[in-house]
């Protein structure tokens, strides 16, 4: 039977791809259904991969900007961002992944089915926008993903007041951007358009910028902020926001109780995302739902047999369930690999990796020193600066510093957070150690290559055990 | 089709185990390697962990039983295999309080039926996977676990691991320490509520029991003691059984006959103090236990009859000094032992007595660690003693007791001086050893402990 499937795969973002290519390559037929117009989902359309190009569009200016202190001569103009040029280099790069995954569901012979999915009964899957047909499918996986939501009293008109999706296809530079959120989502736009000579400012309703990292990360990119300019009001409410012609008319109660008045081009609300399940029918399947969000076990299970679910979509039903493209991956993966009848162990998800690209970078993993003493660990920490390395002096990046919370007891890391340069790769070294339960003093004994960036790491290592060598 | 457990072999001279305490009942849930049953052997107390994940469907041999060895105690099978349970029964002993069904077997005894003598079909189908406990094999952990392990003095390969590869994770040895914490004191977990009917062809017993059942057997009890009232009747453990009859075997056996030396601890003591922090960094507590074992491996090497054992008209030289360390716990005594003590020096010693001492006590010895010691000491001076009388572990020829080590007035070039000092007695069989040698011995030992070379530190 043609629309017979062992897999069906709904949504052909980070999760449904990579679980989809997993399926395929433990001998399983696998159909996956993407109502876009290309493969790839939030993550290489609208998400990680075209902001970090513009984050690289602002970087390069940035370079450029000083010129002079590379001993660069220019000409003498002005350098200046052609945004028309950034949206076709960013547009080229998505086009290229976007395709390179179509690439690998032919290699896999994965079948993509182009239209919208809505679950039909017992194995059945129909398709009721696109190529309109009824799938069948042993084992149906559930990867639909989130998309931007608004808080309340704010209407989204995606002309003035607009999310992440319009932000990354902005035509020309705006003067002027409020940015209601401090999340991944807000400060990276705050540092693309900061660059590209945008007049800033963030609002943020908690007390601190990116509040589910550690404090110290907090206080060290406000300042970097307040540096460049960037304005940030934390433990700020936006009352109310009103789209005219000319721009947004801004309303916001600050931690004083006081009524502050903002006008910008445009607001970008940054301020979370929500599951998307609109026509796919879970209630009719009887899938059980907590607050929109289908409800797994620690394998994906849904409550109907057979089917599953993985990625922005979901919830574990306890503590926050990470919306990032590497944690669908990896639970594509074990959901994958759980169909294929594998031995699979449930995620940990202390051990999940957070990058945000805002400049200068953040990179963290494992719980916050605040996290740490709440969960009644003896808690010492240790950091170093980077400004200290060679190599950052080399680069000129000499922002941040990389921080250990440790454990007294059993010398157990709990966490490493880092901001400043190449934090989002240097990140990866303290993944592993948590993974494999490493000790502060196993940190110590690593040999980190000179002169590189990481060397922070072990010398952020010898200073949780006392002191650093290079300080 | 359900998987056997039977009775595992614990050692090499070992035929019969006794089953001391089930720690699964009938219609209960098991994973593989989950601690299904206690038994204890002459030799060794150990938890025996399931062959298989499934239900434990039917217990064959019952608590205080003994049974040879590759018998088949129990069946692990699916819950609606569950022995004289319906599946109703079945759906309701996975519930909660499921206590009511555990008993079920133990009244059957009350009731005075027999247990079903285990088959010879039973015996061939059980010899196919004889049950060991995970031996001293190396296994996958990480940094934190192994400092965890260091910190608590445990032996990782004791412990599952959850991980990839079997690797052993800090969830893993924190739920093993926890289980450690929660299991009941062994005085408090054996007698339960049923454990008076089971124990009643006894001569002892109390007599409010049955007449019918106090039929004595009394053949080998050599006098009635009735217990009056407000006296309280308990079954000896396994363990007491074992070690009453093992020291009344070895004072029939040997011609004991003991030599007690004093000795001048001082320069132990100095060393000791001097690198005591040394051995702490190095993750080993120096005690004096370690310096005697240190000086009682070089006089045995120099005296090989103390290190020997009778056999019939032979003597046996022995060529390894594997040392026995006699370990106090709750409930008794056990000996484990050092193997090839002479091949360790003083940091070996002292980390492998705590080992094996803190393993003992935490009852995660294998069993044969228990086995093949050639010369046993035993420390009555942990409690305040002066000297001990130790009778010997059999088959050796020679034991070695340690006094309190004290502070003491002691002559010295024709003054008082003050000296940390300790009598030490040699507890030894005259059939084989005689005084001249076991103080020869005791002097060479003497000698080594005051004279303790530093650079054996």
């Amino acid at each position: 039977m043609p629309n017979s499937y062992d897999v069906v795969i709904i949504g052909a973002g980070t999760g449904g791809y990579v679980a989809a290519i997993r399926c395929a390559q433990l001998g399983k037929k696998v159909a996956v259904v993407e109502k876009q117009k290309a493969l790839g989902g939030t993550c290489l359309i609208w998400g990680c991969i075209p902001t970090k190009a513009l984050l690289e569009h602002a970087h390069a200016l940035k370079v450029i900007r000083d010129a002079k202190e590379w001993g660069v001569t220019l000409p003498p103009a002005t350098p200046a961002i052609d945004m028309h040029q950034v949206q076709s280099r960013k547009d080229r790069i998505v086009t290229g992944l976007t395709k390179g995954v179509e690439f690998l569901f032919k290699k896999n012979k994965i079948d993509w089915i182009k239209g919208t999915a809505r679950l039909a009964g017992k194995g059945k899957v129909d398709i009721v926008e696109g190529d309109k047909q009824t799938l069948e499918a042993t084992e149906i996986v559930i990867a639909t993903g989130s998309s931007a939501r608004s808080v309340p009293g704010i209407e989204i008109d995606h002309t003035r007041i607009i999310t992440s999706d319009e932000a990354i296809g902005l035509k020309e530079v705006p003067k002027t951007l409020v940015i209601l959120g401090s999340g991944a989502v807000g400060v990276e736009f705050a540092s693309i358009y900061r660059r590209f000579g945008t007049e800033v400012t963030i609002i943020e309703l908690l007390p601190r910028l990116v509040p589910i990292e550690d404090e110290a990360i907090s206080a060290e990119l406000e300042k970097s902020f307040k540096k460049q300019g960037i304005k940030s009001l934390t433990g700020t409410k936006v009352t109310k926001a009103a789209a005219g012609a000319n721009g947004v008319d801004i309303e916001a109660q600050t931690p004083d109780g006081k009524t502050q008045k903002l006008t910008a081009d445009l607001l970008l609300v940054a301020a979370g995302r929500g599951p998307v399940t609109t026509g796919l029918g879970v209630e009719q399947a009887g899938i059980t739902m907590e607050k929109g969000y289908i409800k797994v076990d620690d394998l994906y299970r849904t409550s109907v047999p057979n089917v599953s679910a993985i990625g922005d979509v979901i919830t574990l039903g306890s503590g926050v369930h990470p919306q990032l493209a590497h944690v669908s991956s990896a639970e594509g993966i074990v959901v994958a690999e759980r169909i294929a009848g594998q031995d699979v162990a449930p995620i940990n998800y202390d051990h999940v990796p957070s990058c945000t690209y805002c400049d200068p970078e953040i990179g963290s993993v494992g719980l916050t020193e605040g996290e740490a003493r709440e969960k009644g660990y003896d808690v010492r920490v240790g950091s170093f600066p980077f400004g200290v390395l060679g190599r950052a002096k080399m680069a000129g990046e000499g922002e941040g510093f990389v921080k250990i919370v440790a454990d007294k007891k059993y010398d157990e890391i709990l966490g490493v957070h880092m901001i400043g340069p190449r934090s989002t790769e240097l990140v990866a070294e303290a993944v592993l150690a948590l993974r494999l339960e490493c000790t502060v003093e196993e940190l110590i004994r690593t040999i980190h290559a000179h002169p590189t960036f990481s060397e922070a790491v072990g010398e952020a290592a010898h200073a949780t055990h006392g002191a650093a060598i290079h300080l | 089709m359900p998987t056997p457990v039977v009775m595992p072999q614990m050692g090499e001279s070992i035929a019969e185990g006794t089953i001391v305490r089930w720690i699964k009942k009938v219609g209960d849930q098991v994973e593989r390697d989950e601690p299904l049953f206690e038994i204890s052997t002459d030799k060794v107390d150990a938890e025996i962990p399931s062959p298989a994940a499934g239900v434990l469907t039917d217990i064959k041999v019952r608590e205080g039983e003994t049974v040879g060895v590759n018998t088949v105690v129990a069946e692990i099978g699916q819950a609606n295999e569950v022995r004289g349970a319906g599946p109703a029964a079945a759906g309701a002993s996975r519930s909660g309080p499921a206590g009511t069904a555990g008993p079920a077997p133990v009244k059957q005894q009350a009731d005075g039926q027999s247990t079903p003598a285990p088959t010879p079909a039973d015996k061939a189908a059980s010899s196919i996977a004889p049950e060991q406990p995970s031996g001293n094999g190396r296994r996958r952990s990480s940094p934190l676990v192994r400092r965890i392990a260091k910190d608590h003095n445990v032996d990782i390969a004791q412990i599952s691991g959850s991980g990839i590869g079997g690797r052993v994770t800090k969830h893993d040895i924190l739920g093993y320490l926890e289980e450690g914490r929660l299991k009941p004191a062994p005085t408090t977990g054996a007698p339960t509520t049923a454990a008076p009917a089971t124990t009643a062809p006894t001569t002892i017993a109390p007599t409010t029991i049955a007449p019918t059942t106090t039929t004595p057997t009394t053949a080998r009890a050599p006098q009635v003691v009735r217990p009056a009232g407000g006296d309280r009747v308990e079954k000896m453990s396994v363990m007491r059984k074992k070690i009453a009859e093992h020291m009344t075997l070895s004072h029939r056996t040997s011609a004991h006959v003991y030599s007690v030396f004093h000795v001048n601890f001082s320069t132990v003591e100095k060393l000791r103090q001097e690198k005591k922090a040394e051995y702490e960094q190095r993750g080993a507590k120096l005690t004096y236990m370690a310096f005697i074992a240190r000086a009682l491996v070089g006089a045995l090497r120099r005296h090989p009859v103390i290190n020997a054992s009778i056999d019939g008209e032979n003597v046996i030289y022995r060529n390894d000094i594997n040392l026995g360390i006699a370990v106090a716990l709750d409930d008794g005594l056990i000996v484990p032992v050092v193997k090839n003590a002479d091949e360790k020096n003083l940091l070996g010693l002292s980390r492998a007595i705590a080992d094996i001492a803190e393993r003992a006590r935490s009852k995660r010895l294998n069993p044969d660690e228990v086995h093949g010691g050639t010369f046993t000491i035993t420390n009555p001076g942990q409690f305040g003693a002066q000297f001990g009388m130790p009778i010997i572990n059999q088959p050796q020829v020679a034991i070695l007791g340690v006094g309190t080590i004290e502070k003491r007035p002691v002559i010295v070039n024709d003054a008082i001086g003050i000296r940390t000092m300790a009598y030490l007695t040699l507890g030894y069989d005259h059939r084989l050893v005689d005084g001249a040698v076991a103080d020869q011995f005791m002097a060479d030992v003497k000698e080594q402990l005051e004279c303790f070379d530093a650079n054996d530190c």
